[in-house]
């Protein structure tokens, strides 16, 4: 038996202090326990709400929606801007996935060539995490179908149903319209230090040009937000539907346009470059107002290639360019028609005869078209002489003609609510003054081309227009409108206007001129509507493009397209009781009573026979002279419908 | 069978008896623990046996089998091996050192055929079979106050600065602190646990500054202030924190806790298992889970203070604390009350390194119980 190492009394010492020391741990363990126990009540019964919203954020995310941009009509309700159902596929980069791997899944049911896939790898690796990137768009059902069953085993791929803007009339409105295209960094930052989150969707177009820029925020409506349950790596796990705010979609946005006017120009302007503006003489409205040549707004949305892009802009047609507004040309002839109204306003007598010879001296040579012998100033405005306006300008001098042609619109900026109207000018002596500082004396030799419309005067077709309406209204200074109504909102009518400061004796009597232009002048028989006693007066106008003596400009339609005069035809009818007034302009189009005056007519005469009162002149019955008097006025047929009746009496 | 006859000598090394004087009542707390566990790695996976909740269950009961068979395992033999195991725990720390494999960016792995392993969890018993041993021969005088305090303080030093280097600032804080709880429940002076404490809370702030890793330093950071950085590494605990706070009085119910379904809590099958229970059982099922857990560490200590053997003393109290240990850190990780440290809660959390430590503890602790009338050795502490 060996010696115990430790006696019995120090067994029990070290016995009692484990003892001890385990009651203690066991103490700390319990007050360990309860520490805990009342953090987990104090967490969970106290602090529940806080955790519970905390939670449910996590849980649940709104995705935004955006609402149905608001569609574009014609003063009829024809659609001129929609939108149409687009099956997109879009694939967002996440963990798990091999975007190239998932690219090259995706070919084998949409196509997907070599270079686009490069092209989208490209933007899926740069684009954020988890942000979709469209890489296909307009896609069959077939194909839809076949993706969205595909898609639970292709992580980060999408297929779903978005609206795409659709312009049923492709060219004919683009240039008022604009189009819609993807948001470009320069549309954030414009949208200031917060933009709308909207703007960031994938899906979001915004307005790009024309209506659809201007009046973007109306059309865009309010987004809604779909409520969707998201796992902590934000891929969606469920929607739920109860949830969902609902978006607000965009207001209808009206226009004072009329579809068949609009296209009717478009059909007369075929590939010629130019503009046309038709307005109601009563009340401003614009029932035209057409560019020519004009592009596919829907490629625009699209995306255009580079080689489409190019070809657009640089055709010498420009076609990307409102010429109706952003162009001004001098107006040639038709200014005449201010030149012989500021004559008559200053006290000038129209009895004055000044005898054309063809040629004129005044400092230098100056020509005119023809040799029109005696005229006054009515046969001077009908046969457009050049000769007898040289001398009427210089009795007047630009400042009077100026003050004239400024109360007919002429230089000035209308509020039509769409941008990129050009101011153009109407020149005096104080825009001398302040254009030429080293030559700021108007030289007398500046007045007699100042006359006829050319020197330094240069106005868009949208003014012309409004002047000739002014003129054929005779009582408003009439503004022109474009948007009749904004979701149902009736916009300020062009005629709430102050009066024109005008005497009406000699507005009248331009009105007579204007109709003996197209009865016995320059447009006789080219301006013949061919719709019995509804006549048309107008001016024609035949602009140099570039000064003849320099050898370079060229009259008629001889020689290189680019260096032809430009034609001009400004009207309105009917004659004796004015509705409609319009201008044409047709960029190097030679003589404006050959190439402008023929399509005025077209367009005026879509208008007119658009307008029932105008309808039931054009279309009566033969009178009958054997009836009494007050069965003659008898409406024959219901307002509007067209009946042809046999003659039963004598022709008239 | 009589209390008597267990008097009888040799009859309690029957093998039967020891089954018998196993606590039955403890293995079945345990299997309660690891059902709850189970039953939350089945609503994690979206109610689904696998990847987890099959496993879990199976390796418990693997463990349960190799505890009962460790439980009538002599204490003799639980004595003998105390230092060779302590010594083959310090070399796999040296080999993992030299050898080992690099995961997460820390060397705490070491491959052995297809089998890969942690020794600093050989390391978490074998500093318990150490200590043991070595008080067991060591009169309370010697243990309380004197020179000879450096032996078993250089015994827990070697492998916490083995494991630290890994760096596994968890595990060499458990072995740590286990080590501790030994030399404390062995009656070390109240005097020099106060300097020690002292010196330990005065060493915190160089510690923080001059020792830890960067990823150490910012988890303390985040715990210190969670939400200065709610995405990014206070991330772990406000989520955790959210599953809870949500969960309520009653809780979401199972299987419709939105933090651990979507994901939402990290680690959510590891480490913040109990976060997920918090969630979708409430406070009630919460407390229903610390109450067994209370209660495991009550009847293990009372099977260390039943104990005749010092030895068998000290190491059931050892194992428990750190079982202990695991669950109060773990809680207090998962609730917000310490910095995110890779310590699981043990039993209710997937991953089988953990189970094997806590079983075979446990093992230990029933060894001490079935021969808590043993001697252990006779004189001087040779085995018998």
């Amino acid at each position: 038996m060996t010696q115990p190492a430790i006696f019995f009394e120090e067994v029990n010492e070290r016995q009692g202090a484990f003892h001890r020391r385990s009651i203690l741990m066991g103490a700390f363990a319990g007050v360990g326990m309860a520490a805990l126990g009342a953090r987990l009540a104090y967490l969970q019964l106290f602090e529940t709400q806080r955790y519970e919203k905390l939670a449910t954020s996590n849980q649940f995310n709104f995705k935004l929606m955006p609402a149905p941009r608001g569609i574009i009509v014609d003063r009829n309700g024809a659609i001129l801007a929609a939108n149409r159902p687009n099956f997109r596929l879009m694939v967002a980069r996440d963990k798990g996935m091999d975007p190239e791997a998932t690219l090259h899944t995706l070919a084998e049911y949409v196509p997907l060539d070599e270079t686009r896939q490069r092209r989208l790898l490209k933007d899926i690796n740069s684009a954020p995490k988890r942000a979709p990137v469209q890489v296909m768009e307009d896609m069959s059902w077939e194909q839809f179908s076949a993706i969205n069953v595909r898609a639970p085993e292709l992580p980060g791929v999408t297929a779903d149903m978005g609206e795409v803007r659709v312009y049923p009339h492709g060219g004919a409105f683009a240039h008022v319209i604009g189009y819609v295209a993807k948001v470009n960094k320069e549309d954030v930052e414009k949208a200031g230090p917060h933009p709308d989150p909207i703007m960031l969707h994938p899906s979001f177009r915004i307005g790009k040009q024309g209506v659809e820029k201007a009046f973007d925020m109306d059309l865009r409506g309010k987004a809604g937000a779909k409520k969707v349950e998201v796992d902590a790596n934000g891929r969606e796990v469920r929607e739920d539907a109860q949830g969902d705010i609902p978006a607000t979609p965009g207001k209808v946005i009206e226009l004072t346009l009329d579809a068949d006017v609009q296209l009717r120009a478009e059909e007369v302007f075929g590939e010629e470059s130019g503009a046309a503006v038709v307005m109601d003489v009563r009340n401003g409205d614009l029932l035209c107002l057409f560019s020519g040549p004009s592009f596919d707004a829907n490629r625009f949305v699209r995306g255009l290639t580079g080689a489409e892009y190019r070809g657009l802009a640089q055709y010498d047609h420009k076609p990307l360019f409102n010429k109706a507004l952003t162009a001004t040309y001098p107006p040639g002839s038709t200014f005449k028609t201010m030149v012989a109204l500021a004559a008559l306003e200053n006290g000038y007598d129209p009895k004055t005869v000044h005898v054309c010879s063809g040629h004129w001296y005044f400092g230098r040579m100056w020509k005119c078209d023809a040799v029109h012998g005696a005229q006054d100033l009515h046969h001077a405005v009908a046969t457009s002489c050049d000769i007898y306006f040289y001398q009427t300008a210089l009795w007047l001098g630009p400042d009077r003609i100026a003050e004239t042609a400024r109360k007919f619109g002429l230089g000035e900026i209308f509020d039509i609510g769409i941008p990129g109207q050009k101011k153009g000018l109407v020149p005096d002596t104080a825009y001398k003054k302040r254009r030429f500082p080293k030559d700021p004396k108007w030289h007398p030799g500046e007045t007699p081309s100042m006359g006829i419309g050319q020197g330094y005067t240069n106005l868009n077709p949208l003014q012309l227009c409004v002047m000739t309406a002014r003129i054929a209204n005779g009582e408003k200074s009439l503004h022109p409108r474009l948007v009749r109504a904004i979701g149902g909102v009736e916009q300020k009518s062009g005629a709430a206007w102050g009066d024109l400061p005008v005497n009406k004796d000699n507005l009248h009597f331009v009105r007579e001129a204007m109709a003996a232009v197209t009865t016995i002048g320059t447009a006789a028989r080219v301006a013949d509507l061919g719709l019995g006693n509804v006549k048309m007066a107008g001016k024609t106008g035949t602009a140099q493009a570039y000064s003849y003596g320099a050898g370079r400009g060229v009259h008629g339609t001889a020689g290189a397209w680019k260096l032809r005069d430009h034609a001009w035809f400004v009207a309105f009818a009917p004659y004796d009781d004015p509705r409609y007034a319009i201008s044409v302009l047709v960029e190097h189009g030679g003589f404006g009573a050959a190439a402008a005056a023929p399509r005025a007519r077209e367009i005026m005469r879509t208008v007119l026979l658009k307008d029932p009162d105008v309808m039931k002149r054009v279309v009566r019955p033969a009178p009958m002279p054997d009836l009494p008097p007050e069965m003659q006025n008898q409406p024959d047929a219901a307002d509007g419908v067209v009946t042809a009746q046999a003659p039963t009496g004598k022709p008239a | 069978m009589t209390v008597s006859a267990l008097t009888r000598p040799g009859e309690r090394d029957r093998l039967i008896v020891k089954l018998s004087e196993i606590d039955w009542v403890f293995v079945l707390v345990l299997s309660l623990i690891a059902g709850a566990g189970a039953l939350m790695l089945f609503s994690m996976a979206g109610s689904s046996w696998m990847p987890w909740a099959a496993a879990h269950l199976g390796r418990f009961a693997l463990l349960l089998l190799v505890m009962i068979v460790l439980a009538v395992v002599d204490l003799r033999v639980w004595f003998a091996i105390a230092y060779p195991l302590y010594g083959f725990g310090l070399l796999l720390l040296v080999a993992v050192e030299a050898v080992g494999d690099v995961r997460l960016g820390a060397q705490r792995w070491l491959s052995i055929g297809p089998f890969s392993f942690q020794p600093s969890e050989v390391m978490k018993l074998g500093i318990v079979l150490a200590l043991a041993r070595l008080y067991h021969g060591v009169p309370a005088q010697r243990a309380r106050l004197s020179w000879w305090l450096f032996v078993p303080a250089t015994m827990i030093a070697l492998p916490v600065l083995l494991v630290a280097h890994q760096p596994d600032l968890g595990t060499a804080m458990l072995i740590a602190l286990t080590g501790a709880a030994i030399v404390v429940l062995a009656g070390l002076s109240w005097r020099l646990i106060a300097i020690f404490s002292v010196t330990a809370i005065a060493a915190v702030v160089p510690m923080i500054t001059f020792v830890l890793h960067d990823y150490q330093r910012e988890r303390i950071f985040t715990f210190l202030n969670p939400e200065s950085d709610p995405s990014g590494s206070g991330y772990h605990i406000l989520q955790s924190m959210i599953a809870l706070g949500s969960g309520g009085l009653l809780g979401k119910g199972y299987g419709l806790g939105s933090q651990s379904q979507l994901n939402f809590l990290p680690e959510k099958q590891t480490d913040f298992a109990f976060a997920a229970l918090a969630e979708e059982f409430g406070f009630l099922g919460c407390i229903s889970i610390l109450a067994l857990y209370a209660a495991v560490i009550f009847m293990a200590l009372r099977t260390a203070y039943l104990s005749h053997s010092h030895f068998g003393r000290l190491a059931a109290s050892g194992a428990t604390a750190t079982f202990t240990l695991y669950v109060l850190i773990n809680g207090a990780m998962v609730m917000g009350l310490a910095p995110v440290v890779g310590v699981p809660m043990p039993l209710l959390s997937y991953g089988g390194t953990v189970m094997v430590t806590v079983m075979a503890g446990f093992g230990l602790v029933q060894s001490v119980r079935v021969h808590r009338y043993a001697e252990v050795t006779s004189g001087k502490g040779s085995f018998v």
